[in-house]
């Protein structure tokens, strides 16, 4: 059966000509918003994560190089032996020198530095942090750092960024339904000759509601559609950009399945929060009608 | 069938300009209304096809008080009353047949039927060859048909006619009031307003007159 066209000249009040572009438009932020949320809790996850199986031993220097060799070996001794670890490593000083010479140059040889050992503890193990910090005491100057400052400053950040990115895309929703509420008044408004005339032929109210949230359904979804086109497209091009750069600072962030699923489904939603807006503007704005 | 007891009406805040309208009209029956331009024919047809609500008094159609009667309870109600508006009132965007096809298509009739019922029921007013005109394509005169075709498609037991006749010719006029004799005598109660004289002094049916807002009711015509 050929598609009929709607009761009411709907082709002919305008809602057309803005609504798909501005449903477009919020879907298209919504998508950006998104992507960029999940983009970055995946950051963030991989950086607790590299902090979370390892943890650093930070020596004081004494001024006497060779006491402070010995209190690294004493402190290799100790973490060897903890339960959990699998590997406990000093840096030597050599690339300590190397990592800081861009901030104090290369004359430093004779600067007293600190000396660290990198300790990588075995996966899926729990570690007696508190008992190994204490086992360090025995060793004047040496001082365990388990990252858990930065861990819990890198949970904040993602949990911020999260709880940023849903009220970001809620308010786009809000914004989504209250244009779908106005341009369902205005169209009230202007059919409202015709709406008068399908009431006297014996037409419900759930009948007139239906035409307006059909037509907002099919401009939310036309709109929805270009607008996730155009998210694509953007997203495509910032990869491409930002493949050069990329794995130095973000640790390869790849858009999963389930963010592919939930991003093709904004248009649906959106198509989705138009026809109940539609719907029930229509018939709050109907039942006060005679 | 209708019955309107001491009804007054009013528009808004505007004038009163019905008082104290009483009459009756039973099953079956054919009646004109009549009076001068601006009488307020349409006004008193309009509380009959419930578009407003009577200011005071008893409207009764069908047996039910409208002024009790809920706004749900509406819609049932109207699709056993066919109306003829005096400006027809067709959708412009919509086929002839699309047009007549409404009345069903609210009524959830199904679509193969609507087909069928519409193209017979508009080569029946002689616009079978005009099916998928859009109005702004027809005459005033097959714009009426289409109305009246709108109007009845549905076998209303009620048919009211605002100035079925307003923009046809005597003969077509004539022709027009024939077929709603044709309904009448199927057992369709019929209620045509006119303001011309000549044309209800062809027929032998009873007349409402409306003079300052009050009723006059007369026997046949001649
Ligand atoms: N929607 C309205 N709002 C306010 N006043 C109205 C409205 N419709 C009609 N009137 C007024 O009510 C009075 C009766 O009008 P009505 O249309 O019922 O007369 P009528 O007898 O049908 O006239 P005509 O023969 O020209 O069709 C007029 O004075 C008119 O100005
Ligand atoms: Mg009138």
């Amino acid at each position: 059966m050929a598609a009929r066209r709607y009761d009411l000249p709907f082709s002919e009040d305008g809602s057309g000509r803005f609504l798909p572009w501005m449903i477009a438009l919020m879907v298209y932020l919504a998508a950006l918003a998104s992507v960029a949320a999940l983009a970055a809790r995946e950051v963030v996850e991989q950086w607790n994560a590299g902090l979370e199986g390892s943890a650093t031993v930070e020596i004081a220097p004494s001024p006497d190089d060779a006491t402070t060799e010995e209190r690294v070996a004493q402190v290799l001794e100790i973490v060897r032996a903890a339960r959990g670890v699998e590997s406990a490593e000093a840096v030597p000083a050599g690339d300590i020198n190397r990592l800081l010479a861009p901030w104090l140059g290369t004359e430093i040889g004779g600067l007293p530095l600190p000396r660290l050992v990198d300790v990588k503890f075995r996966s899926g193990q729990a570690v007696d942090l508190r008992a190994l910090s204490g086992a360090l005491t025995r060793v004047s100057g040496a001082r365990l750092d388990d990252h858990s400052l930065w861990r819990e400053r890198l949970r904040t950040l993602g949990r911020t960024v999260q709880v940023a990115a849903i009220i970001i895309v809620e308010l786009i929703a809000i914004a989504a339904g209250a244009t779908v509420v106005f341009a369902t008044r205005s169209g009230l408004a202007v059919h409202r000759e015709l709406i008068e005339l399908m009431h006297l032929i014996g037409s419900r109210d759930s009948y007139i509601a239906r035409q307006f949230q059909n037509h907002a359904m099919s401009l939310a979804l036309r709109g929805g559609l270009l607008g996730i086109a155009l998210a694509a497209v953007t997203l495509g091009v910032i990869a491409i950009i930002s493949r050069p750069i990329g794995d130095a600072l973000v640790p390869g962030v790849s858009i999963g399945a389930a963010t592919l699923a939930a991003l093709a489904a904004l248009p649906l939603i959106a198509a989705g929060i138009a026809t109940l807006t539609a719907r029930v503007t229509v018939l709050r704005t109907l039942r006060q009608m005679p | 069938m209708v019955r309107f007891q001491g009804v007054a009406m009013r528009y808004a805040s505007g004038p009163e300009i019905l008082h104290d309208i009483s009459f009756n009209l039973e099953a079956g029956s054919y009646h004109f209304l009549t009076g001068a331009s601006g009488a307020g024919k349409t006004s008193l047809l309009r509380l009959m096809y419930l578009a407003n609500r009577a200011t005071r008094g008893t409207v009764k159609v069908f047996g039910h008080d409208i002024g009790n009667t809920s706004r749900r309870a509406l819609p049932a109600l109207r699709r056993r009353i066919g109306v003829v508006f005096q400006e027809f009132r067709l959708l412009d965007h919509l086929s002839t047949r699309d047009n007549v096809a409404l009345s069903l298509r609210i009524a959830g009739v199904k679509e193969d039927v609507i087909r069928a019922h519409v193209a017979e029921l508009l080569s029946w007013v002689g616009l079978g060859d005009k099916l998928d005109s859009t109005p702004s394509t027809l005459s005033d005169g097959e714009k009426q048909r289409v109305a009246i075709a709108r109007a009845v498609i549905g076998r209303p037991s009620l048919l009211i006619a605002d100035e079925p006749t307003g923009s046809v010719d005597e003969a077509q006029g004539v022709r027009i009031l024939r077929l709603f004799e044709e309904l009448n005598r199927i057992g369709t109660t019929v209620v045509v307003a006119t303001h011309d004289q000549r044309l209800l002094s062809k027929f032998n049916h009873r007349v409402l007159r409306l003079e300052n807002g009050t009723l006059r009711i007369d026997g046949p015509a001649s």
